[in-house]
């Protein structure tokens, strides 16, 4: 059991051999980490209960196998369907070849399905690890009979494509069924992240991590103007926003009830960044609900004129509407609509549409068929690629946030983005104004907070927006990759601006698995409201502690970092945005792929401290 | 005055003089500039000044010489002592029990386009190369390119033979290659890559050319590369610049780039070369590459494949030394393929070739980017001076006519420049790597436009702070040398100290490796 390794793929456990980029926890510490803790000493249920005992491996042959099965297989936790994990297995093994690609040689073994996972073992003459693979990651399922063995393929979230050929039709069958049914089990407090104990992290390590608290701390240091909220303590004034907000001193708690009650979702316009250099703030709202009698808030308009008064003397306001200015008119048929010209003096309204929901998945779709599809002639390549309009997003998301940061740098204007709910496209243009404007934000901790602070905590419906990645055959109902849509434009920048952030692809990549599908709780839910009743902060690790373990940080960190306390405006003509091959076409890579390179590099920049250890243990000797 | 050298047309507009640098209408620089002057109205006549700027232009019709020979510049390294054909032939192991080196060229007598020094199959003979000679196309028999340290197999490059419509035979060239695939007594069969598409391959013949019919040799195989001719290069890469120049095309990018086919050409090149590569390091089979003449394409495989089988090649001094011999040396036509000082800008003979190549580099680079010890700005900078006519390195079309006009003597070496400032080429994050071949993925998905290259005058493209980056690039390697050094130390002192350094466990014995293969 010693050989396992957690893998970086947060969706995946990878053998030692697949990890690449961040591999935390060693060896044995892994198996201890799958441990839900207690689960094996003072199972509930007791370990004897689970199928253990029934397991289908001769523990002689694989006796680690039988140890992490046990520790796998479902615990008996009573589950809110009072349904458990074991009616949902048909069967619990198979013998199967596994191929991971064409780089990756196949893997043979004895494949066995638990509650949370996938687990191959080799065989005591296998000569490779014990191969994991997270059921939740697993966007879709295609089974194939002929004879008497049949393959399964797994299509995963973070886009690899796995084969399992299975040795009998039963066999094949019932291990599809099972796969089927477990991964897509959609109760929150069943999933793995509320068993995954890792040894060296602590339950509620980073949950300290408060960003707006903390962040409210940086910003009274900058300015008086701002006061930290308490108003939606107990979630009423609006659920998709965190307990504390940031909001102007000049408005009270009892105004900010009546703004929210004009904003759809309640989501009244708050603080998202505070410029020091140019003394102006960006914020970010929901549409107001005029609708078509033209309603209007005194106290909305206040908010927003008391935004003006404490920002330099005379700065102009601009509104910054993801939509385009007829999506705007007609959600004011309805009850949405925009703020109204003469209710907020000195605002002036810009309509910049970017596109979300629907398009943008089918846009993320057909993207990743297109890098997929490698039978198909290469000739075509580029007008696909044009066709599937994904880098057309990339340069429209990018394009937005300069504009709302050229704003506040140059025209020295307080920006308030919205679009109708303001948790999609308005998040992804404050958090990249940000990270254009903002040093802090472009270094390890500071991009970290960002995600926390105007995504998570922010309210983007994670839990919806990533039920299923590129591959999924459901009809799309709320998915919408505007979080990857973010993480590409932040590559982009890095590509830019090779010195200027403080992180390299890693988090990225790491960033995207574990919204898809992850050990930590992190992205569960859509809104703090909801962590906050399935207790995930108390019931499951953060990926922020997970990620900054030392040994984890270090590869996540870009070798070439230097701070650079200047806006970074990013080129965005057509001929400067790439298509992210290290996300795109990860599992389908040329030989030698950029993270070992960078891997080397960081081993180079390493070597110095190296160099001093080995100095100072030489130096006893002497 | 050096950037009048890149200059190749000009006419007078309104009130100012308008220049088309190189890539207006020519395709060899991509500079892909136009400059305009504008002058004020008094003083010197417009006509005087466009007079003038044509003169020093166009040095070459107006009988005047090239800048290179003016060129007083001075520097502490001498550029043409990179290159040493005995040297670098001693470092492949030659000439061992098959091949020796031949100085039958010595007075360019058999092949005026060759270099004077070549490597040829021990048993063949000096008349045996003459019988040869005249069967192929412009004399340039099969010689020897690069030989496998451990196989012994080899690249062979050479012209196509003279077979004709009439299918002509010759006797000693089957023979001669059957001499070449016995030098490694384990293939049965030498691999012959014709870089041509197969229609035109049959298309020479009507000009007396051909390919190596099946019947007439017996133990070859023949492929055809599908690598199209200079003059497609040419139009493919006056495509991209139309679309990057003036205007940058933005509406519909990508299909216009792939409509331009220029990274599909790349994308064959580059396969092509891996072939090459591949069979070489396989150990099955000895490879001979020839194109029509023998001096684009086949130059252009030679080189990458071999860029890709011999590490050596990665170094900033390989590369000089890869270039010399395979472009320079065996007599690629950079005068007519660049049109060097001559206003002719519609010359059917130019052609982005070499261009290509660089471009393949800068992919391979992209790909490997710890493989390589040059960085970007070199391989910019060897395109910058390729048209620049401040360097000797690139004038002239072969060795000969370099000889004759007694080029290292009256100009200054591209190489002088670069090596004597060597730290501004410096890739920091090089890795040395002994024996590794590097197979570049040569899909579409994998390349890229080399938009610094192709689009670095477009302010709008800008290459995002190169200050800062270049700067982080010294002081990393400045880091580098520092660690070792240290390590020297550090490996000295503890030699000093250790009787047997195999028993410590860890420390400056295990870090050894560590050196050699990170540094």
């Amino acid at each position: 059991m010693d050989e396992i390794e957690f893998s970086s793929t947060g969706s995946g456990w990878g053998s030692r051999s697949e990890v690449l980029a961040v591999g935390w926890g060693n060896s044995c510490e892994t198996v201890r980490s799958l441990l839900p803790r207690g689960l094996l000493n003072s199972c509930p249920a007791g370990v004897s209960s689970c199928p253990a005992s029934s397991c289908p491996f001769p523990s002689a042959r694989s006796p680690r196998l039988t140890l992490l099965e046990s520790v796998l297989l479902p615990g008996p936790r009573p589950t809110t369907g009072g349904m458990e994990f074991l009616e949902l297995i048909r069967t619990g093994r198979a013998q199967v070849k596994l191929l991971r690609g064409p780089e990756a040689p196949p893997l043979r073994g004895t494949l066995c399905v638990t509650g949370h996972h996938l687990l191959l073992s080799p065989g005591p003459q296998g000569t490779s690890d014990l191969w994991l693979l997270l059921l939740r990651s697993v966007d879709s399922i295609e089974k194939r009979v002929s004879g008497d063995s049949g393959t399964i393929t797994l299509r995963c979230k973070d886009l690899r494509v796995l084969q399992l050929d299975i040795e009998g039709v039963e066999a094949t069958l019932d291990i599809a069924r099972s796969i089927e049914a477990l991964s897509s089990l959609e109760s929150v407090i069943t999933s793995f992240p509320f068993f995954y104990r890792p040894r060296g992290l602590r339950l509620g390590d980073a949950w300290h991590f408060h960003p707006p608290e903390r962040y409210y701390k940086r910003v009274a240091r900058e300015t008086n103007a701002w006061r930290l909220s308490e108003v939606n303590e107990d979630f009423s004034l609006c659920p998709s926003y965190p307990r504390a907000v940031i909001v102007p001193r000049a408005v009270d708690d009892d105004a900010l009830a009546r703004c929210a009650r004009f904003r759809q979702g309640g989501r009244f316009p708050v603080l998202s960044y505070h410029h020091a250099p140019s003394g102006t703030v960006l914020l970010r709202s929901s549409q107001p609900l005029t609708g078509p009698q033209k309603r209007r808030c005194a106290e909305d308009e206040e908010l927003l004129r008391a935004v003006l008064a404490g920002a330099r003397p005379g700065a102009p306001g601009f509104i910054l509407d993801t939509r385009s200015a007829q999506a705007a008119k007609q959600a004011g048929v309805t009850v949405g609509g925009t703020e109204a010209k003469a209710a907020y003096p000195g605002w002036k309204r810009l309509h910049r549409p970017l596109e979300k929901g629907r398009p943008l998945q089918e846009s993320f779709v057909r993207l990743v068929e297109a890098c997929g599809d490698l039978e198909k002639s290469m000739d075509g390549w580029l007008s696909q690629l044009e066709a599937c309009c994904w880098l057309a997003h990339v340069k429209e998301a990018l394009s937005t946030a300069c504009l709302a940061a050229w704003g506040m740098e140059r025209e020295e204007a307080c920006i308030l983005v919205h679009g109708a709910e303001g948790m999609d496209n308005t998040l992804l243009v404050t958090s990249l104004a940000q990270i254009i404007l903002d040093p802090l934000s472009r270094t390890m901790t500071g991009f970290q907070e960002l995600v926390e602070r105007e995504w998570i905590q922010a309210g983007h419906p994670f839990q919806l927006r990533c039920a299923h990645s590129a591959f999924s055959h459901a009809q799309p109902k709320h998915e919408a990759p505007t979080f990857l849509l973010f993480l590409d434009c932040v590559w982009q920048l890095g590509r830019q601006f090779p010195l200027s952030l403080e992180f390299g692809e890693g988090l990225l990549l790491a960033l995207f698995e574990h919204a898809y599908a992850s050990p930590f709780g992190t992205f569960l839910c859509s809104s703090e409201k909801e962590r906050c009743l399935c207790e995930v902060r108390t019931r499951t690790h953060s990926l922020w502690s997970g990620l900054n373990q030392p040994k984890v940080r270090r590869k996540l960190r870009n070798p070439l970092y230097i701070p650079n306390p200047l806006a970074i405006w990013p080129s965005v003509e057509p001929q400067s945005l790439q298509l992210w091959q290290g996300l795109f076409l990860r599992w389908i890579r040329p030989p030698e792929p950029s993270q070992v390179a960078w891997e080397k590099v960081w081993q180079r920049l390493a070597s110095k401290e190296k160099t001093e250890d080995c100095e100072s243990t030489s130096k006893p000797q002497s | 005055m050096s950037l009048l050298r890149g200059l190749l047309g000009m006419e007078l507009i309104g009130t100012s003089v308008r220049l088309f640098l190189d890539f207006q209408e020519k395709l060899a620089s991509l500079d892909m500039r136009n400059l305009r002057f504008a002058l004020k109205q008094e003083g010197h006549s417009r006509r005087d000044m466009f007079e003038i700027l044509t003169r020093y232009a166009f040095p070459l019709a107006h009988s005047l010489p090239i800048f290179a020979f003016l060129n007083e510049e001075k520097f502490n390294v001498d550029g043409w002592m990179v290159y040493n054909p005995v040297e670098e032939y001693r470092r492949q192991g030659l000439p061992n029990h098959h091949w020796r080196i031949s100085f039958i060229n010595k007075c360019y007598e058999l092949c005026d386009t060759y270099p004077a020094l070549l490597v040829v199959p021990y048993r063949a003979s000096d008349d045996d190369l003459r019988r040869v000679a005249t069967f192929r196309s412009r004399n340039r028999i099969p010689v020897l390119s690069w030989i496998h340290p451990e196989n012994k197999t080899v690249i062979v490059r050479c012209s196509q033979p003279l077979v004709g419509m009439s299918g002509k035979r010759n006797k000693d060239d089957e023979k001669y290659l059957d001499v070449i695939r016995e030098t490694n007594r384990q293939i049965s069969k030498l691999t012959i890559y014709d870089a041509r598409p197969n229609v035109n391959a049959v298309a020479n013949k009507a000009t007396g050319g051909g390919y190596e019919s099946d019947d007439a040799y017996h133990n070859t195989e023949l492929f055809f590369l599908d690598i199209h001719n200079i003059h497609v290069m040419r139009e493919s890469l006056k495509k991209v610049k139309d679309i990057v120049y003036p205007n940058v095309e933005e509406s519909h990018w990508l299909s216009s780039l792939e409509s331009t086919h220029w990274l599909e050409h790349i994308k064959l090149v580059l396969t092509g070369a891996i072939q090459v590569a591949d069979k070489v390091s396989s150990g099955k089979s000895s490879v001979l590459v020839h194109c029509s003449d023998g001096w684009d394409r086949t130059a252009q495989l030679t080189s990458l494949a071999m860029l890709m089988l011999d590490s050596f090649y990665r170094s900033i001094e390989g590369f000089e030394i890869l270039v010399q011999k395979e472009w320079i040396s065996f007599g690629h036509k950079f005068a007519s393929r660049i049109g060097h000082g001559d206003k002719n800008h519609a010359d059917a003979d130019r052609s982005p070739i070499f261009l290509q190549f660089i471009d393949c580099v800068w992919q391979m680079s992209k790909q490997f980017p710890t493989a390589f010890e040059f960085n970007e700005r070199f391989l910019i900078t060897i395109l910058d001076h390729l048209y620049s006519c401040r360097f000797g390195t690139f004038l002239y079309n072969c060795e000969s006519a370099r000889e004759k006009q007694k080029v290292t003597e009256r100009t200054v070496s591209l190489w002088s420049l670069i090596n004597s400032n060597k730290d501004t080429y410096k890739n920091p994050f090089y890795t040395k790597e002994i024996n590794r071949v590097l197979y570049p993925v040569a899909s579409m998905r994998h390349l890229e436009l080399w938009v610094n290259y192709y689009i670095r005058w477009n302010p709008r493209i800008k290459q995002q702070q190169p200050n800062p980056v270049e700067q982080r690039y010294v002081e990393l390697l400045a880091l580098r040398d520092e660690y070792i050094q240290r390590l020297e130390e550090l490996q000295l002192a503890s030699s000093a100290k250790l009787s047997d350094p195999s028993t410590s466990p860890s420390g400056p014995a295990q870090m050894m490796p560590h050196v050699h293969t990170h540094f």
